[in-house]
């Protein structure tokens, strides 16, 4: 973990709202999948950093992609960042997703599909099998990324206006028995685990998702990011930026 | 000569930059980027006799040039410190504050003693915390209570004891003098400023709590008119913190009274601030070939 200087290699628009920017470093960590990055923005009237997953990375080339929804000032922010211009980025952060298995099943919802294509990069020796669900055909991203390195993709909408009509977390139940996975990885919004701990009730494959809260250090000394999980020792919280953010669905309290 | 060092109630420090009680943790995190070795003193996250667990999230909210916390003093409790922390911090080559709150007058009496068995250098008394006694109005508000809880401290503490001012109050002033006539050591001000902040398409405040703490740039000119203020109402020295950024902010809170001071949310935009400030401020007295100690109070009022 280092706060490093990136250079702005590319930043543009890929999606409705959605941008996909690459970041080159100097000197680069190793990096596990679904770890995340903290941007500081160059406008010094947003005081705290902005945290993205890390979308995608390549090791030899020392670049990082981040994927990411214009949702307020700060992502607005950063789409007015130029090819050569310079931003400080801390990474990289939180525990990381490795999976023990061979055979994953990868769960993105929204912006949560962002967090897929380096958990198989990170782990060329797997075979993952990805579900990625958006709300209507202008918000889909990373179809073909993920295509190039997983057994599987499929793309759903909500509105069935592209690829399978329905939510992502019953159509990836749908091939769960067929696919037998050992492991199951899942990214997205709050609502979408709720629906996963309904959809997957009695399948007894370990559910890992990944959490978002609201940050101030993003490394693990301030306890704003803070998240309930129910463990051996009880109910408390943990740190969704060090201790996270990847848990045990079993475990959080949702 | 050029001088950085600075003497707070018979502790020397190597310069004049602590960090922040609750934006260091207890130093291990930011131990990962620089030695802590670097800075004149730390700040513990405020300690409780028994662990605390917090509000529930969110319990940050980004405003213009700040932000506002609800963390609600979740800490570990005071006997999980000492067995972890407290000898790892030990060994570190630098002065060591533990900020400690309590919710009656009966814990922070309990807990300064347990803190007279640490390795911490002084005591910081986090009085912003609301006293249950007294209806949940924080002990900081009153001058009494300001006394009351200082020295209820000082009788049975044997480290120097800094009384931490919160900004919420009507006179600041007159609670330094009221830290003072407690027996206080030295004073630290200000905590965070009483906020809120509100989304208006849901209608609801953004932290969980409704109420938080402001930090940050946005509140160092109030930072630093109550720094001059109780500058010039005690003799006792006096710790200025709020919003400091860079070392020329700290030049300012020092002109204004401040012989040492804090930095906390700034770690948060830079986990590398407080090291890069006490650097700078090593350049500028040795290249102004300046005692900062002969800054403090130079204030020059128009
Ligand atoms: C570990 C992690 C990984 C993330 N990965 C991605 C990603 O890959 N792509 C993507 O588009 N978004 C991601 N997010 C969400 C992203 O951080 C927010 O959308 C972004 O911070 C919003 O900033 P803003 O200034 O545009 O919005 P504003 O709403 O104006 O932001 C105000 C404040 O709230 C915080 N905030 C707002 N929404 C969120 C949120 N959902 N999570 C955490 N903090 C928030 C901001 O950081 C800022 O401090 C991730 C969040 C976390 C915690
Ligand atoms: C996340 C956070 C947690 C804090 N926790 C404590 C605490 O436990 N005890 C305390 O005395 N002050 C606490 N403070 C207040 C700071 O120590 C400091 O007084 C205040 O933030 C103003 O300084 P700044 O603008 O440099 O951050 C906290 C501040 C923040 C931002
Ligand atoms: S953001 Fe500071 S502890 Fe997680």
């Amino acid at each position: 973990m280092k706060d490093r200087q990136a250079i702005v290699v590319k930043n543009t628009r890929v999606a409705d709202e959605i941008w996909s920017m690459t970041l080159r470093f100097d000197d680069l960590d190793e990096i596990k999948g679904a770890q995340f990055l903290d941007i500081k923005l160059p406008d010094r009237s947003k005081i705290l950093r902005r945290p993205f997953c890390i979308c995608d990375f390549d090791a030899a080339e020392k670049t990082v992609e981040v994927c990411y929804a214009v949702v307020g000032g700060g992502t607005k922010v950063l789409t007015e960042a130029k090819e050569g211009d310079k931003l400080n980025v801390l990474l990289p952060l939180g525990n990381g997703y490795s999976p023990k298995g061979k055979k994953i099943m990868l769960i993105g919802g929204g912006m949560g599909a962002a967090v897929l294509p380096a958990v198989v990069t990170a782990n060329p020796d797997k075979e993952f099998y990805a579900y990625i669900g958006f709300a209507n055909a202008g918000k889909v991203v990373l179809e073909k990324q993920l295509a190039d390195n997983c057994t599987n993709v499929t793309v759903a909408t909500d509105d069935g206006s592209y690829g399978k009509k329905g939510f992502v977390t019953t159509v990836a139940r749908e091939a769960y028995d067929a696919i037998q996975p050992d492991e199951i990885f899942v990214c997205g919004p709050e609502v979408m685990y709720r629906a996963i701990k309904k959809t997957f009730e009695g399948v007894k494959t370990p559910v890992y998702v990944s959490l978002e809260q609201r940050m101030g250090c993003g490394i693990g000394a301030c306890l704003v990011c803070n998240c309930k999980v129910k463990r051996a020792d009880g109910e408390g919280y943990v740190r969704v930026c060090k201790d996270g953010p990847v848990f045990l669905l079993d475990e959080v309290v949702l | 000569m050029s001088n950085l060092k600075v003497n707070i109630a018979g502790v020397e420090f190597k310069n004049p930059v602590i960090t922040a009680s609750g934006t260091f943790g207890f130093g291990k995190e930011y131990g990962e980027f620089y030695p802590l070795s670097a800075l004149g003193g730390i700040c513990t996250k405020g300690l409780t006799l028994k662990k605390r667990e917090g509000n529930p999230p969110p319990r940050v909210a980004e405003t213009y040039g700040g932000m506002l916390n609800s963390v609600g003093l979740q800490n570990p409790g005071i006997e999980h410190y000492l067995a972890e922390d407290d000898k790892r911090l030990a060994k570190e080559d630098v002065v060591v504050i533990a900020n400690i709150a309590g919710s009656t007058l009966e814990d922070y009496i309990a807990i300064a003693e347990r803190i007279n068995d640490s390795h911490a250098d002084m005591v910081e008394l986090n009085i912003s915390c609301p006293n249950v006694k007294q209806g949940g109005m924080a002990f900081g508000v009153l001058p009494k209570n300001v006394e009351e809880v200082t020295r209820a401290v000082k009788n049975v503490c044997r480290k120097p004891v800094i009384t931490k001012l919160s900004p919420n109050v009507s006179c600041i002033a007159d609670n330094a003098r009221a830290a003072e006539s407690g027996g206080a050591d030295a004073v630290s001000l200000i905590n965070t400023l009483s906020g809120m902040a509100v989304n208006y398409r849901t209608r609801r405040p953004v932290l969980a709590n409704n109420n938080g703490g402001l930090s940050g740039p946005c509140v160092k000119p109030v930072a630093l008119k109550m720094v001059w203020e109780c500058y010039n109402a005690v003799k006792i020295p006096i710790i200025g913190l709020g919003g400091i950024t860079c070392y020329t902010d700290v030049l300012e809170f020092m002109i204004c009274g401040a012989r040492a001071v804090q930095v906390g949310t700034a770690n948060f935009s830079d986990p590398t601030a407080a090291y890069d400030i006490a650097k700078d401020l090593e350049k500028y007295v040795e290249e102004n070939d300046v005692d900062i100690n002969d800054l403090v109070g130079t204030l020059i009022l128009n």
